[in-house]
């Protein structure tokens, strides 16, 4: 990509503007934005398109909340390199985070998100002296059993907080604003767009939350966590602080994580116990990786398509039952040969686009 | 029960579970040290070894999935005949993972090596759930592995625990005397140290690679009709066995025979005494243990192989 100053005469449109235009925060936000307004009403109620994708309300939110968790997933695995197969752990201790403080406490939906993330960012704080020290394998296993043994402490030994198998219920969530429950629609254009409140409040998490890690990237902060992946040993030597970068990057995903854990809890008023067992971090794993590493949006795409594949094809006869195994077959073979994902193949596309149109950066 | 009763049962359980543990590991931990390559599919073959061992043995009325119309399915050459059997066909299809799935990604960054068997995990997984049906499976092994064995002053043991040991133990020795005795076994350890120079000193390794992950391979089908008899056989099996099985590789210290066969036992042991004082815990015991162990020692019990990216 060019990264030239001369950018023409100011009104025609050229490439090297458009380079330094997407890249911008503002772009990312309104990019961001755009795509969360537009998404329901194409996916559930456009003409042709909602019929062609089979979409329903209840899975175009679970798609955001899922891509927030794949977002955050990725600042750790695509910015660092470090694998951590637990974090359903994360994922589901913000999810009983959100739903204790509706329980004893009181349920706003603010305050429960509230208590969901400080949760899931303080046992990241916790584990991570431990994690941390570890490398690749061992990281990837260790996280792993982390997060296996909140699995198997919440069902039994911690069932009379957790509601073991049963999952967490009785939880009560409060109107929003003035009165406002999240289910209700709404009002005008917006509910057409949008749907409900509750898919607002997953939208603005997720606009907020892609501009963040937008930022992050972009920073000169954001930059020490690539250098950690591309050598973390030669990092140490050029005097960087490389535990300190990794507890960040760690913490701040595990947040992330958290979020959208306890977005789940807030929409569906209920916390099953399989949110804390691997298969959600396998699950987390495999969109991330279809999407793409180390893009800012690939694991949305991986997690549209994950959550479609998953959602949708069960109710079609034949094929089915051979969704997940598809989609296993389609990661393992992005891991082997194509490794930016589906993301990396949008943008291979439209530079084979651009170099038809005479572009030659 | 007397209390030495009680402790011979409680060893022997014990014993039991650890030879599952480590028959999976040790094949995990050979390749893994060698060829630095970590093999999350390791689990499928101890799913395919249940399965394998399943059709071979018996006919299956149980059958779902696609197969459903051919149910009873199985060839019921009997339990002994799945017992000497699965481990071949097993270790045949070790070959195959080696050449197809290992071979490629020797050179490539252990963290693609994860993603990639973790894929290929849940493809095995996907197509056994498919083909038979996602619900479970039991062996019902017959009367000469079943029932107890009476032990003159002390109680009884259960036949099939000593069994299962002892059969662990002779292929433990096994593999041991190969590795230490052979060229072959020499060449593997060699390259454990250091690879590169191995090979250039001009020792071929791949075919030493390619025996001593059929072995362990086949050592993996076996548990896999020692597990299944002894745990449950459904398609989830095979992830619920090597993670266990990775943890206890990575506790005993990556590239250590030794350190895996210590990690399984106690391992083992930790899994076997939850298991009597609070069962709901018992999976994450070892979870819990790998935490301890690993927070006081990063790089294992046995220290032997320093892992680069």
């Amino acid at each position: 990509m060019s990264t030239d100053f001369d950018v023409g005469d100011g009104t025609t449109f050229s490439w090297e503007r458009w380079d330094r235009l997407k890249e911008s925060e503002l772009f990312v936000l309104a990019a961001a934005t755009g795509f969360v307004v537009l998404f329901p009403w194409l996916f559930v109620r456009a003409p042709v398109v909602s019929d062609l994708l089979l979409g329903y309300g209840t899975l175009a939110k679970s798609i955001i909340i899922w891509s927030i968790f794949a977002v955050g997933f990725n600042l750790l695995l695509g910015e660092t390199g470090l694998l951590s197969f637990g974090h359903a752990a994360f994922w589901g201790l913000a999810g009983y985070g959100a739903g204790w403080v509706a329980i004893y406490s009181y349920g706003h939906p603010l305050l429960m998100i509230l208590a969901g993330v400080v949760l899931a960012a303080a046992f990241a704080a916790v584990v991570a002296p431990v994690l941390l020290r570890l490398h690749t394998v061992y990281f990837a296993i260790v996280s792993l059993a982390f997060a296996q043994t909140l699995f198997w402490l919440s069902r039994e030994p911690f069932n009379q907080w957790t509601g073991g198998e049963n999952g967490l219920t009785r939880m009560e969530v409060e109107p929003l604003f003035g009165g406002v429950s999240v289910s209700e629609p709404l009002p005008g254009v917006l509910g057409t767009l949008m749907g409900s409140w509750m898919y607002l409040l997953i939208a603005v998490s997720f606009v907020l939350t892609i501009v963040a890690v937008h930022r992050i990237k972009k920073s000169p902060y954001g930059l020490m966590f690539k250098a950690i992946r591309e050598n973390e040993t030669r990092s140490t030597f050029i005097g960087m602080n490389v535990w300190r970068y990794k507890f960040a990057a760690f913490v701040m995903s595990a947040t992330v994580a958290g979020l959208a854990g306890a977005l789940l809890t807030v929409d569906t008023a209920f916390v099953g116990i399989r949110r804390l067992w691997w298969s959600a971090s396998g699950d987390v794993v495999v969109m991330t990786v279809i999407g793409g590493l180390r893009t800012l949006f690939g694991p949305v795409a991986g997690a549209f398509v994950y959550k479609w594949f998953g959602g949708v094809s069960d109710g079609i006869p034949q094929i089915g039952q051979f969704w997940l195994m598809t989609l296993a077959v389609v990661f393992a073979a992005i891991v082997w040969r194509y490794p930016d994902g589906i993301w990396g193949l949008f943008t291979r596309i439209g530079g084979l686009l651009r170099s038809l149109g005479g572009d030659r950066t | 029960m007397t209390l030495l009763g009680e402790v011979v049962r409680f060893t022997f359980l014990s014993l039991s579970i650890t030879s599952i543990y480590v028959l999976v590991a040790i094949g995990l931990s050979i390749v893994f040290g060698s060829l630095k390559f970590v093999n999350m599919a390791h689990g499928a073959l101890y799913l395919l070894g249940a399965y394998v061992g399943l059709f071979l043995a018996y006919s299956n009325s149980g059958v779902e999935g696609l197969l459903a119309s051919y149910a009873p399915l199985g060839l019921e050459w009997g339990f002994g005949a799945a017992l000497l059997l699965t481990p071949v066909v097993v270790g045949v299809l070790g070959i195959a993972m080696e050449r197809l799935i290992a071979n490629p990604l020797y050179d490539r960054p252990m963290l693609d090596q994860l993603l990639i068997t973790f894929g290929a995990l849940l493809i095995v997984q996907e197509f056994v759930s498919i083909g038979t049906g996602p619900s479970g499976f039991t062996y019902d092994r017959p009367a000469w592995a079943t029932g107890p064995i009476p032990l003159p002053g002390i109680g009884t043991a259960s036949r099939w625990r000593i069994y299962v040991i002892f059969l662990t133990i002779a292929l433990l020795a096994i593999i041991l005397l190969f590795y230490k005795y052979t060229d072959y076994g020499l060449a593997v350890r060699a390259s454990t140290e250091d690879a590169e120079m191995t090979r250039m000193l001009g020792v071929r390794i791949t075919r030493p690679y390619l025996l001593i992950f059929a072995i362990g391979a086949g050592y993996a089908g076996l548990a896999g009709i020692l597990g299944g008899s002894t745990f449950n056989v459904d398609p989830q099996m095979g992830i619920e066995i090597v993670i266990p099985a990775l943890v206890i590789v990575i506790m005993g210290g990556v590239g250590s025979i030794r350190g895996t066969i210590i990690a399984a036992l106690l391992a083992g042991v930790t899994f076997s005494a939850v298991t009597e004082l609070w069962p709901s815990m018992a999976t994450a015991s070892i979870y819990i243990l790998a935490i301890v162990v690993l927070t006081l020692k990063p790089q294992g019990i046995v220290p032997s192989v320093v892992l680069e990216e």
